[in-house]
């Protein structure tokens, strides 16, 4: 089991507000959505890349998250490349075959799209963590409360951080408990054996951890929570010039992208 | 002079005590909602729901099934989507959004769907929620959108491309809709019944993974623009995948149900007991 890093990395993207990143990582999600044509995704990649190089984050999580969604990638190149009906045939490959939809060509629209489909893959994985490495969870929670989110549900999500460790160090226990009774977790075990090794570490934990929720609704009514009070927080945030900026640009982005689209740019 | 400060004295008591007798004997206040009620969400306390945000995160941390053309692999929380809709009602759409944002930014290799992938774990559990409440016009409602948002596609109107949604949204939306089954899988489900809770918790299960495999279909069409030939060819292939997560849900699932149970843990279908 992987253990969760909640620290957020030094960077200069750490002085931006969470709403800030919060904004700027929806509009270029919705502009990758926009774009179909390879030329626009390039140019939102390379933008991505910079603000990876700006924010110093490694470049070994690129490309651990790239060998996550490899095979995924090449499905969708190889989809796009022998099934999307383009006109401009480039090498034959077989004859004709309807009946899976197959013209016997690889076309250059083919290539182009399955192209672009990979390039909004990768802008799609990597921009959250930019986001993300560079805000400590705790302001980002604080970055959704201003931004609206109730805050029951911003509770929930940093509870269950600061939660984390302790769950974790339970499911640990729980591993090694059921070791010793002879449940195997090795991963090279077949799949019925790892079936029961996830069965036998599941249930214990959940029972456990709701043994544990009855100690904290306790200590969460003890301090009266849902009191009808003006809350205030540890952490604040604020606006400063470079967040307007930015914010002002995104839009600028997002409204540009919208009227490229409506245009008729942008799609291949 | 003394019998009639006596007899004052007396007097003043008897009032007091009448006064006293007028308050208990006044109409009961008003019940007002309590703070109490505020930290509690579609019956389940805010506490619970942060523990199973907690574990939905922990569990996203463990890879179960390696699954070759999907985006890295099954993790251990697709068990957990499957079986809150049944542990917390309709509150398991809030307790998986927050888990699963969570999840998808630190183990962002269980969702295909990018930033927006928490909201498939979010649809099992609302759907599996509302109808284990009784909400069955709201859950299929709900498993209706998910259902037409697939079918919204043109790329859905290709061939074969009906019966990717098929196999188990079928099912989910035959107990939504279906008086009888929808009854006896509750009832079976609240009173855990020995035999008959087994297949009712699968069907329960098969609801809420239902409800979050097609989700994720469908943006993985929206997004990739996927055709019938990546659909269609492996669907059994998927109908497999989704079969072995709904069977481990229903073991997990009876386990934790009757050991929630049991230690009179927080568990949903005590609030319908109730």
């Amino acid at each position: 089991m992987m253990n969760v890093d909640l620290k957020a990395r030094s960077s200069p993207l750490r002085v931006l507000d969470g709403r800030t990143k919060l904004i700027a990582l929806a509009v270029i999600f919705v502009l990758v959505l926009l774009f179909s044509h390879p030329a626009y995704i390039i140019g939102l990649l390379a933008f991505v890349m910079i603000v990876w190089v700006v924010a110093k984050l490694p470049f070994q999580m690129l490309k651990d998250l790239m060998s996550y969604f490899l095979v995924i990638a090449i499905i969708i190149l190889v989809v796009q490349i022998f099934f999307y009906p383009g006109t401009t045939n480039l090498i034959k490959i077989s004859k004709p075959l309807p009946a899976i939809g197959f013209s016997g060509f690889i076309t250059l629209e083919g290539i182009v799209f399955g192209i672009a489909m990979v390039l909004r893959l990768v802008v799609i994985m990597i921009v959250a963590p930019l986001m993300v490495m560079t805000t400590p969870l705790p302001e980002l929670m604080l970055a959704l409360v201003k931004l609206k989110v109730p805050y029951r549900f911003a509770f929930i999500m940093t509870t269950a951080l600061s939660l984390l460790p302790s769950i974790q160090n339970r499911a640990s226990i729980i591993q090694q408990a059921q070791l010793c009774r002879g449940i195997s977790y090795d991963s090279g075990g077949n799949f019925i054996n790892k079936l029961k090794a996830s069965v036998s570490l599941m249930i214990p934990l959940i029972l456990g951890a709701f043994r544990d929720s009855q100690t904290l609704e306790v200590a969460m009514n003890s301090r009266a929570f849902g009191a009808p009070t003006r809350r205030t927080f540890l952490l604040d945030s604020h606006f400063s010039t470079v967040d307007i900026i930015i914010i002002a640009l995104s839009l600028l982005a997002l409204i540009g992208g919208i009227a490229l689209r409506i245009q008729g740019f942008g799609t291949y | 002079m003394k019998d009639s400060q006596q007899s004052e004295q007396i007097e003043e008591l008897k009032q007091e005590e009448q006064s006293e007798n007028e308050v208990v004997a006044s109409p009961a206040p008003v019940t007002v909602r309590t703070y109490k009620a505020k930290g509690r969400v579609f019956g389940m306390s805010v506490a619970v729901l942060a523990i199973w945000a907690a574990l939905y995160i922990v569990s996203s941390a463990i890879p179960a099934l390696p699954v070759p053309g999907m985006a890295g692999m099954i993790t251990i929380n697709a068990i957990m989507t499957a079986i809150s809709g049944m542990v917390l009602g309709p509150a398991a759409a809030i307790a998986n959004a927050a888990g699963g944002i969570v999840s998808m930014i630190l183990f962002p290799y269980g969702f295909s769907a990018g930033p927006l992938g928490f909201l498939t774990v979010t649809m099992g559990g609302l759907v599996a929620g509302l109808l284990m409440a009784n909400k069955w016009v709201l859950a299929a409602i709900f498993e209706l959108l998910i259902i037409g948002s697939w079918f919204v596609n043109p790329q859905s109107w290709q061939t074969g491309m009906w019966m990717v949604p098929l196999p188990y949204s079928a099912v989910a939306l035959l107990v939504i809709v279906i008086k009888p089954l929808r009854d006896w899988v509750r009832k079976s489900i609240i009173t855990q019944h020995k035999v008959w809770m087994w297949p009712a918790i699968f069907l329960m299960c098969t609801t809420g993974h239902a409800a979050e495999f097609l989700t994720t279909n469908t943006m993985v069409n929206w997004m990739f623009n996927l055709s019938w030939q990546y659909w269609v060819p492996t669907l059994p292939y998927w109908i497999m995948v989704d079969t072995v997560v709904i069977l481990a849900s229903t073991i997990v699932g009876v386990g934790v149900m009757i050991g929630l149970k049991k230690a009179r843990l927080p568990l949903f279908t005590s609030t319908l007991e109730q």
